[in-house]
């Protein structure tokens, strides 16, 4: 039992920190993107290669990971610098559906459809260790870090541009920088949260990173609360916790329990834009996002 | 002293002139305001100087300093601040941060001068907050505000940047008239203070109260430019704007 609750937290504190990275990007700078799967799959796949070519360093793999998604989400700021809402989402899927292919077919560096087996358990300083106090470790981190950057003048500035971006170009603001470097950060910390899932799970495939990945991290923020430091954290831990739940539930067949977890998905969803706009931990009074 | 020098600026839309040849200048100290029919080229003229539009001949510079082709962002912060017709404000942050977001240009995780430019910006705020009366609504969301308010909070914007350059859309419209005597009063002590304010107005008696200096516009040419009282009283310019077109109305240099 106690390895399967550790094993619950870990991955919400994996997913905890994709939804907290996504919501920078869609709460704060309005960027709805349906890509953040793809840059969990980037860092999930540098972070097994530098664990099984060169030392299973949980520090070293963060880090790799976080350079490559960090870097590589230049290909996402690209379009976001282009196009807005409804355009940038098609754009953004776009990215999504390219990314997987290219999951899929380039077997040197991911494994293919196989994906990369074998990934060694994390070693810090000679001592191996499991996932679970790495990924509440950076859990934290991203919190802190979100949390400062939403209160001082970049969040104001991605708000700004959010809110009106030609208006806030006319008061100074360089659109440009404050959006890649929004991406930047969203993207490097879904690579973080990759490299954790690969020790985490010591294997990874192209199916941890496909659309569907990318809707429920969405999911888990507009549930929670776009806009807000916990909200996306306890909408990774009800999106998270349902299935694990609903197992538990001795009148529900276990064939069963996937089909009654997307209507109860399904459900909760429609009931909480029409009650909770905001999502959980949103404003409630006035149906939009608090700061 | 001319803040913004416009010489001959055309732009246009497909087959459409929107500002053809305009040459104006907005001087620093002075009200300038921009008259005209629906579709004069006022706001596009605006546009053209803040670089939100990129005039396809012609010259435009501040202060001497030739502003044309730079990025909107870039004119911003060499002091040319500007309201919208439909206000564009930060409609989810509090009018403090709709405010304090326009004394911080930088645009990286970081403002530069560390804590003592923090204490002069937030200074800056708290002092437009209170000569546009938004200081009691200073935590309420821009969206709440009632629309008098939003009014002033564009403007409340603008006076904390310290633009040198102020170009105002339709400033007063939808205004009461004590507030519009307030915000009159903002304009004119920000003229007197050296600022060159350039207003598009469809209120005659708001032009009349505030401009020193009238440019009426039509068909994306300034057909007159001079002194308030005798611009508004030239009957074909006055045909013009009330809808009631002569033939042919000469430019006057």
């Amino acid at each position: 039992m106690i390895a399967y609750l550790a094993n619950l937290a870990t991955i919400v504190a994996i997913f905890g920190i994709l939804a907290s990275t996504l919501n920078v990007a869609i709460g704060h700078a309005g960027i709805f993107s349906v890509a953040h799967a793809v840059f969990f799959g980037l860092g999930a796949y540098a972070g097994a290669q530098t664990a099984m070519l060169l030392v299973p360093d949980p520090l070293l793999a963060l880090l790799v990971a976080a350079l490559i998604a960090g870097g590589l989400s230049l290909c996402l700021a690209l379009p976001a610098l282009r196009v807005r809402g409804e355009y940038f989402v098609a754009a953004s899927l776009g990215l999504q559906m390219v990314a997987t292919t290219l999951f899929s077919e380039l077997k040197p560096l991911t494994g293919g459809i196989g994906g990369l087996v074998g990934i060694p358990r994390p070693e810090l300083f000679g001592v191996t260790i499991t996932a679970l106090p790495l990924a509440l470790a950076t859990l934290a981190l991203i919190l802190l870090a979100t949390h400062l950057l939403a209160r001082g003048s970049f969040g104001r500035t991605l708000r700004a541009i959010r809110d009106a971006e030609s208006a806030a170009e006319a008061l100074g603001k360089h659109v440009a920088v404050a959006k890649t470097l929004a991406v930047a950060f969203a993207c490097a910390g879904a690579g973080m949260a990759g490299a954790l899932f690969a020790f985490h799970m010591a294997f990874v495939n192209v199916e941890s990173f496909t659309l569907d990945q990318s809707v429920l991290v969405m999911a888990m923020v507009i549930v929670g609360g776009t806009g807000t430091l916990w909200g996306p954290l306890l909408g990774a831990a009800l999106l998270l916790a349902l299935p694990a739940g609903l197992s538990f539930l001795p009148f529900i067949p276990p064939t069963e329990v996937g089909a009654v977890q997307q209507i109860l998905y399904g459900l909760a969803m429609t009931l909480l834009m029409i009650f909770r706009p905001a999502g959980l931990v949103g404003d409630l009074g006035r149906g939009k996002v608090a700061h | 002293m001319a803040a913004i020098t416009v010489e001959n600026a055309s732009r246009s839309f497909g087959g459409v002139q929107a500002v053809a040849g305009v040459s104006i200048t907005l001087p620093a100290g002075a009200v300038t305001a921009l008259v005209g029919p629906n579709g004069a080229g006022k706001t596009t003229l605006f546009n053209l100087i803040t670089g939100n539009l990129r005039a396809d001949s012609g010259d435009i510079r501040l202060d001497g300093a030739p502003i044309l082709g730079l990025r909107p962002w870039q004119i911003a912060r060499r002091g040319v601040a500007r309201s919208f017709q439909d206000l564009r404000l930060f409609t989810h942050m509090t009018v403090r941060e709709n405010v304090l977001a326009a004394t911080e240009t930088g645009s990286w995780f970081w403002q530069p001068g560390g804590r003592a430019a923090r204490a002069t910006r937030e200074a800056r705020v708290e002092k437009a907050l209170e000569r546009t009366g938004l200081a009691r609504l200073a935590e309420e969301r821009a969206i709440d505000l009632a629309y008098a308010e939003r009014k002033f909070l564009s403007v409340a914007r603008i006076l904390a940047a310290e633009a040198e350059v102020w170009l105002l859309d339709e400033p007063t419209s939808g205004l009461d008239l004590a507030s519009r005597r307030h915000f009159s009063g903002i304009l004119r002590e920000a003229a007197q203070q050296g600022k060159a304010i350039c207003l598009i107005e469809h209120n005659l008696d708001v032009v009349v109260e505030l401009a020193d200096r009238i440019a009426f516009l039509d068909q994306g040419r300034v057909l007159a430019e001079g002194e308030p009282q005798a611009i508004l009283r030239n009957p074909e310019l006055a045909a013009i704007y009330f809808g009631d077109r002569p033939q042919a109305v000469e430019a006057t240099p």
